[in-house]
């Protein structure tokens, strides 16, 4: 398989998956019991008249197969629909969420990455010792964490030390602030989601580095290095480091679910305004279309993240090519 | 010119320690000494021993193995502190080409920067200059020097093996010890990669130890050949005299359980297997599977012991032949 | 635990040839040889009995106000009182039973879908196999959460549906593991042998490859146990559990929404987390245990902190 092969290959892919996605999503809200409506909020009590109305309106009185051309035909023009209830459009609605999430997550892979690297190499050096136990206990106490329930625990800890909601000091604005001022301001409210988020997936990271570097060790080309007078830090250095390292681009992309996921749950602890609260409250208001457009979104950042994690293995191991 | 060996190896044991506390004696008394552009191989079936023997010498032994016994390189004693000692010497005085080269490489870097990874480490050479010589050391065993720069995928089974042999020489080392370099590589290239290492061997005036339980493959590389088993070195001397004349019932044994022609792989097997290693041994540890054993054999020990020159064997028929003329 | 074997070992084992016998007890085994499995089995065992026992043993009503709102812990009501004044301790009893119910019972779904789908995949190969595995990675690819979310929203939230849900969504590792399992059990010689004989391919399949299966999906399932007690707890933390029902995901929600964290009731928080942590602690090292009993690829290691040891010359010829 050449190299154009690959990336063809993993192109289509993508696509594939897009196309389910999006169908997967169309069918889900279809096919409930009931309709949209039923559960709306807005229409619990409304008309025969009224429901009907808003039935057109969605277009639901149409074939389900013409709906879903209608949905796909949307969709390629960035259409995701109007929210039940502010009534504005879904993506005006989820835009700003989206991009307070992406740094909040973004550090939250930082914690997980650094510490799930160094505690599961260490572990995996020196395998059998305390250390190893230790590195392993912990990890494996994060990894058995419910995520909400970790952050209501770091909620009570820090409670009074640090912000434990939203995204900015409300009044910040009122001390006309230095640049600097708002960048710690916002550090510091995203510091705990960030934390609940990065030591549950650490814990993870932490014991499959551990078990990628056991393997690398075991290979025969650590016989070799050892043989050719490598110190103990030069082969994990040199040799398990790199090969055991390139499992963790796929992880991260893998995981980018997982984040996901916790993310909603993190942001609801935490009340932090972004793509995850917009989820949780849309399930609140049963407002269908922001759920519709998140799940979406959502869902197409996995597949990008697993594309991209595709295309930057194939970069960095020279045996894909073959 | 004979002088002091570069490699000897005095009484080496070594231990396995099993799951459970069980000990297993793996290397039981093992003597060997090789001058520079000496070739000996070490012959016997799996599970003798030969492995372990030639592992212990560069160090590289798991760390559920304790030793006994000296390993001198020019005279000097690798494993008088174990690891900190064996180290120094890996790669620059002992170098080593492994069984199934295959996996010898690090799949994600470049051929030419392995073999010139020790040359960094052991201060021989530094950057351009270290993967010059990579390149030429390639060419030496007949791989374009271009090809440095490719992945272990990208080479062929046997090219692989002589880019392992080529970097087994990165260091100029004294002594390379070779473990079964050829198994799982076909008839032709088999025959290419052991000339190769004869060559190479004549050329760096190397002592070289070739465990193999291919016996013609030892006949092809080797002037002295040493067989084990069970352990211990049951006879050892010229590879012919070994031949034509074997002084140890296995030894006659192996040969007779050989193919003609090279390449036929695994050993017709003799009857009987080795005895457990993991357990205490009364008498001669062949002696189940021999077909001329007698009473001695059951209860005393055979020492190793010469039986012409250059030659030794470990089997109570020798004595016996000159204390009770038949 | 970390044992090195010695090399070319004279335990050269036939295992191709036995066939199905020799796994029957190997769960059985490792639970009682590996310390850390026996904890893990010994814990669960614990939890499920006293899940099971849970309307006997509670002290109190699990909708009976005993007292004040977060009235804290007291030798009466060991882990205190919640938002309407229940004691804990009972809610924590009742919410085993459910959690527990959720966990093992959408375990057995994801068990169903992902071995059967695993088991066709890797037993005929080819079509069936690439068919079956482009299902299986777009479901990987699907985020959990949000799936569960919308389809928990939509089709309404009842003990079964989130069941259902649970296991639909997370057959996808099991498939993947069996799949690989039964591809290389599938070129031993006995089931060539049994094939090449004219036995069927459900003979076949569940004669000679499920009985080598199965271990190794017990211990899947087992790891499921724990994922599928998380989803419990997110959706119910995300307000789509079951009303009706009790389970620690719905005790750390309550908690939560009844705001127990801003009065300091750390009583009302703690316990159903904790419940959670122990359970999925227990099911992960019985699960990793049997796995890497199984799956051994990860016994021998080139690099190690200790060293080989050396002997005085005498230890030699005392032998």
């Amino acid at each position: 398989m050449t190299g154009a092969d690959y990336v063809i290959k993993r192109t289509v892919f993508a696509l594939m998956t897009v196309l389910v996605a999006v169908t997967l999503n169309f069918v889900l809200f279809r096919a409930a019991p009931g309709d949209a409506t039923s559960s709306l909020r807005a229409c619990r009590n409304c008309t025969p008249e009224f429901r009907e109305a808003l039935h057109r309106e969605l277009g639901l009185d149409k074939p389900k197969l013409e709906q879903y051309w209608i949905y796909i035909g949307d969709l390629a023009q960035g259409d995701l629909g109007l929210s039940f209830v502010s009534r504005q459009p879904v993506w005006d609605e989820l835009r700003q969420p989206i991009l307070n999430t992406l740094p909040m997550v973004g550090l939250g892979y930082v914690i997980a990455m650094v510490l799930g690297v160094v505690v599961g190499v260490v572990a995996a050096w020196r395998r059998g010792t305390f250390l190893d136990w230790g590195g392993v206990s912990t990890s494996l106490f994060f990894y058995a964490m419910p995520q909400q329930w970790f952050g209501l625990m770091l909620l009570i800890l820090f409670a009074g030390s640090l912000p434990a909601s939203g995204i900015a000091d409300p009044f910040i604005e009122f001390t006309d602030p230095s640049w600097w001022e708002v960048v710690v301001d916002r550090l510091e409210h995203m510091i705990l989601p960030s934390a609940t988020l990065g030591l549950v997936l650490f814990g993870q990271y932490a014991l499959i580095v551990r078990s990628s570097m056991l393997e690398a060790l075991g290979e025969d080309y650590v016989m070799t290095a050892r043989a050719k007078g490598l110190s103990s830090f030069g082969i994990v250095r040199r040799h398990a480091l790199r090969t055991s390292l390139l499992p963790i681009v796929t992880l991260a992309a893998l995981t980018f679910g997982f984040v996901i996921g916790g993310d909603i749950l993190v942001e609801a602890v935490f009340s932090y305004p972004g793509i995850g609260l917009a989820t949780y409250e849309a399930v609140f208001d049963r407002d269908y279309p922001i759920l519709q457009g998140s799940f979406l979104l959502l869902t197409l950042s996995v597949i990008i993240a697993n594309f991209a994690a595709d295309l930057l293995y194939f970069r960095l191991d020279p045996r894909i090519t073959a | 010119m004979s002088g002091r060996p570069v490699l000897e190896v005095e009484g080496l044991h070594v231990w396995f320690e099993l799951d459970g506390g069980r000990e297993l004696h793996a290397v039981r008394g093992v003597d060997l000494a090789l001058e520079g552009g000496e070739r000996l191989g070490l012959v016997g079936e799996s599970g003798c021993g030969k492995t372990t023997t030639i592992l212990a010498v560069m160090g590289l032994l798991p760390p559920n193995a304790s030793v006994a016994g000296r390993v001198l390189l020019d005279g000097e004693d690798v494993l008088a502190r174990g690891e900190r000692s064996a180290r120094p010497h890996r790669w620059r005085d002992v170098a080593m080409v492994f069984q199934g080269a295959m996996n010898a490489f690090n799949p994600v870097q470049r051929i030419g920067d392995q073999i010139a990874e020790p040359m960094e480490l052991h201060g021989i050479a530094e950057g351009k200059q270290a993967r010059r010589r990579a390149a030429e050391l390639l060419e030496r065993v007949g791989i374009p020097p271009a090809r440095a720069s490719r992945y272990p995928h990208e080479f062929s089974g046997g090219m692989r093996q002589r880019a392992a042999i080529a970097m087994a020489l990165a260091c100029n080392p004294k002594v390379l010890l070779a473990d079964e370099p050829t198994t799982a590589l076909d008839v032709m290239v088999q025959a290419q990669i052991l000339e190769v290492l004869t060559a190479l061997a004549d050329d760096f005036r190397l002592a070289v130890v070739l465990v193999t339980h291919d016996l013609p493959v030892v006949a092809q590389v080797c002037s002295r050949a040493a067989v084990m088993y069970a352990g211990e070195i049951v006879e050892t001397g010229p590879v012919d005299a070994l031949y034509h004349e074997p002084r140890h019932p296995y030894t006659r044994l192996l040969y007779a359980a050989t193919p003609e022609l090279h390449g036929a792989g695994e050993l017709a097997s003799i009857p009987g297997t080795p005895p457990r290693l993991d357990r205490p041994m009364a008498g001669c540890p062949f002696r189940p599977r021999c077909d001329s054993a007698f009473a001695p054999c059951a209860e005393v020990h055979p020492p190793l012991d010469a039986v012409g020159a250059g030659r030794a064997a470990a089997c109570h028929l020798n004595t016996a032949a000159r204390e009770v003329p038949a | 635990m970390t044992t090195v074997p010695a090399p070319e070992l004279l335990t050269r084992e036939p295992d191709d040839f036995e066939g199905p016998r020799r796994r029957r007890h190997v769960v059985w085994s490792v639970i009682r040889t590996q310390p850390q499995a026996a904890i893990g089995a010994l814990v669960l065992l614990a939890v499920v009995v006293v899940a099971v026992l849970a309307p006997w043993i509670a002290p109190y009503g699990e909708r009976e106000k005993v007292g004040d709102v977060f009235e804290p812990p007291s030798s009466e009501h060991w882990l205190g009182l919640d938002d309407a004044g229940i004691d804990m301790l009972t809610l924590m009893l009742h919410g085993a039973r459910v959690s527990l119910v959720v966990g093992f019972a959408a375990a057995l779904v994801t068990m169903l879908i992902g071995g059967m789908i695993g088991l066709l995949a890797g037993y005929f190969g080819g079509k069936t196999d690439v068919v079956l595995m482009r299902l299986t990675d777009y479901f990987l690819v699907i985020p959990d959460i949000p799936l569960m979310l919308v389809a928990a929203a939509v089709w309404g939230r009842s003990l079964t549906n989130i069941i259902l849900i649970i296991g639909v969504i997370y057959w996808t590792t099991t498939a993947r593991v069996v799949r690989a399992q039964v591809k290389s059990v599938r070129e031993r010689v006995y089931v060539k042998r049994a094939r090449s004989l004219g036995a069927g391919h459900t003979r076949v399949l569940v004669r000679h490859v499920l009985p080598q299966v199965a271990p190794l999906l017990v211990a899947i399932t087992v790891l499921s146990v724990a994922v599928a007690i998380f989803a419990e707890t997110a959706i119910a933390f995300l307000g789509l559990g079951d009303p009706t029902l009790t389970s620690w995901g719905k005790l750390i929600e309550n908690a939560f929404s009844r705001s127990a964290i801003s009065v300091d009731a750390w009583w009302a928080v703690v316990p159903p987390g904790l419940a959670v942590v122990v359970v999925v602690l227990a099911c992960t090292m019985l699960g990793r245990a049997l796995e890497d009993s199984l799956n051994p690829r990860l016994r021998v290691g080139h690099l190690s902190v200790r060293h080989f040891r050396l002997r005085g010359a005498g230890g030699g010829e005392a032998r």
